[in-house]
């Protein structure tokens, strides 16, 4: 059996190709507010980090860009947020269930947390029950938490509920850590908007949603049914029409909601449809969280 | 209403079954459906609710259209058709009409001819034919169920009888023999007259209208034809229009009544108003075995209904069809 940890550093190692790897380090360096001051050694600037973070004294020496680097003081935390009821066993937009897709972003952010030498802690459960898995270093730790995920998600598994692994982090964790929920396109109701609230004040969070299969138009399946009561849903009657408009103009105001609360909680979110995507939405999703502030 | 083939029906409904559990199976397991969250994105959507209660809908009319031309089909198949027995009555007596033209009986020959034409429509299935006779036999037609040609030929005796001057050729040849009123050799010639006669068993009988005056020197004596006939299986029933009864006195009357009762026939003198009646019922009683025909099965087909209601069902599932979309 392949290790998760691996294929998910497979496929950063590609990305890499287009994009210098050493970036994303950087993107994720720069996500944490809390730095030491205590110097450590000068780096070769890769782009994506923080310009205040150049010596500039340096790099007129040496004629090329260094970039100070610091040691930590404490152990960041990453805590990782999936809900991994039978919604995550589904079809993702892309055609590709979307657990592949939750276990490439969890694998991603774990992966450049363990290289940045973070702890990576993990959330995850149904309506029924949440678990944690506390925080540790290491990229077997890592496996252990895309297994746990991995064995999760399941047709059989219980339907799904973010809101309870929201409240669960708000009830135990209490170290403030950098938060990385993956979300489907649930909608958002009043307790998630005011469970974010309480949550946003402690952690930094950042926000991934794996968009869901289309119900409506030429895109959708043939053939669908629905995870939650295993109904079938007659797609080929909205390839059109005022039901694909009014498909349309639902998903819309549920994204445009989401949108809404999030922007207002200054969460940052970005989306992914096939597991191809997850890497540069990942990238402007570190990105657009670093500009934010 | 019977089922030609009503074995079919069993089979038919196997295969029908199977053919339900074929396309129940292959919706469940045919094209892969793919699980996909948050349905109710689409489900919530009164519009489409409103599509999902029309598909259904004729999706019911579809399975139940293909589900009533199936089976009327079937039925069709199985030829449903109304079979009934029928025992043609096939009335294999015979009758010959046997007329004595003689001068004696000139005055009485046209209204023996009403009698035979009143028993004519009476009969119904009985052949008859008619002979005369004076010194020789004629025959004036042959053995016939054709009844209105019978009629016709009677029509044309009593004319005949009425005016002898109107049509002389109706006498024909009855004048060939020794003498006139040979009584015997009528008798003889008319049993005769039978067809197949040695070969063929059926109900055979002379209807004898004389008054057995003879003048001349017969062949066959009367007692000779009545054995003759009897020998032949063929009863005599005599009408004589010269006895005035109640009580038969003259000699020729009694031996003409001898002869008809020696065959199995019997004696029936003119004036007898009931005489044409029980004549009828006297021939018509015999040898009831004889006339039984063989029965025969007849059967119509009536695929009318069930084609007619394939028809309406394979409308309504092109209806159906076209309505439902897949």
């Amino acid at each position: 059996m392949t290790s998760l940890v691996t294929k998910v550093k497979t496929k950063m190692f590609i990305f890499a190709h287009r994009r210098a790897r050493t970036m994303l380090d950087g993107e994720f360096g720069s996500v944490f507010r809390g730095r030491s001051l205590d110097f450590d050694d000068l780096r070769a600037y890769v782009p994506g980090d923080e310009v205040r973070d150049i010596d500039w004294k340096a790099t007129a020496r040496v004629g090329s860009p260094l970039v100070k680097r610091y040691a930590a003081v404490r152990k960041q935390t990453v805590l990782l947020l999936a809900d991994t009821g039978r919604n995550m066993a589904a079809v993702s937009r892309g055609g590709e269930p979307k657990k592949e897709i939750v276990l490439m972003a969890l694998g991603v952010v774990g992966y450049l947390a363990h290289r940045h030498g973070d702890q990576v802690s993990l959330v995850s459960g149904d309506a029924s029950s949440s678990e944690t898995v506390p925080p540790r270093g290491g990229e077997g730790h890592l496996e252990l938490i895309l297994r746990r995920v991995d064995d999760a998600v399941g047709l059989d598994a219980g339907p799904s509920d973010l809101t309870a692994q929201l409240a669960h982090v708000a009830r135990t964790v209490a170290r403030r850590s950098l938060m990385f929920i993956v979300a489907d396109e649930a909608a958002v109701g009043e307790e998630d908007a005011s469970l974010l609230r309480r949550l946003a004040a402690q952690h930094e969070i950042l926000w991934f949603t794996v968009r869901d299969a289309e119900l409506a138009g030429a895109a959708a399946p043939r053939r669908s049914y629905d995870v939650a009561d295993g109904g079938y849903l007659l797609s080929l009657l909205a390839e059109g029409g005022e039901v694909a408009e009014d498909y349309r103009r639902l998903v819309e105001e549920r994204s445009s909601r989401r949108a809404r609360i999030l922007t207002g909680l200054g969460i940052v979110e970005a989306h992914a449809d096939s597991v191809e995507d997850v890497l540069p939405a990942l990238f402007r999703l570190l990105e657009r969280h670093r500009r934010a502030r | 209403m019977d089922l030609i083939f009503a074995w079919l029906l069993i089979p038919g409904a196997i295969a029908l079954a199977g053919a339900l559990v074929l396309v129940v199976r292959r919706r469940r397991t045919g094209e892969e459906a793919v699980p996909v969250a948050h349905g109710d994105r689409l489900a919530s959507l009164p519009s489409y609710q409103r599509l999902v209660r029309r598909q259904r809908l004729w999706l019911t009319v579809v399975v139940l259209s293909a589900l009533v031309l199936a089976g009327a089909l079937l039925f069709a198949a199985a030829r449903p058709a109304l079979t009934s027995s029928q025992r043609p009555e096939q009335r294999s007596r015979d009758i010959i009409l046997c007329l004595d033209t003689s001068g004696s009986m000139s005055r009485a020959d046209a209204a023996i001819v009403d009698v035979f034409a009143s028993m004519v429509r009476d009969f119904r299935g009985e052949r008859i034919g008619m002979t005369i006779f004076d010194a020789s036999g004629v025959q004036v037609f042959p053995l016939t169920d054709d009844y209105s040609y019978i009629e016709d030929q009677l029509a044309r005796a009593r004319d005949a009888f009425d005016r002898r001057s109107a049509d002389p050729a109706f006498f024909e040849g009855t004048r060939e023999g020794r003498g006139t009123s040979l009584i015997g050799d009528g008798l003889a010639s008319c049993v005769q007259n039978f067809p197949r006669l040695d070969t063929e068993r059926r109900s055979r009988s002379v209807i004898f209208s004389t008054d057995n005056y003879l003048a001349g020197t017969p062949v066959f004596a009367l007692p000779e034809a009545a054995d003759l006939a009897k020998a032949k299986g063929v009863r005599v029933f005599a009408l004589n229009p010269a006895d005035f009864g109640p009580r038969t006195t003259n000699e020729e009357a009694l031996e003409l009544r001898a002869a008809a009762e020696s065959t199995g026939g019997q004696y029936f003198p003119l004036r007898s108003t009931t005489a044409a009646r029980s004549i009828i019922d006297q021939i018509q009683a015999s040898e009831a075995t004889a006339t039984q025909g063989s029965a025969r099965g007849l059967v119509a087909d009536r695929p009318d209904v069930p084609l007619g209601v394939a028809l309406v069902a394979g409308a309504f599932l092109a209806l159906g069809l076209w309505r439902v979309r897949s």
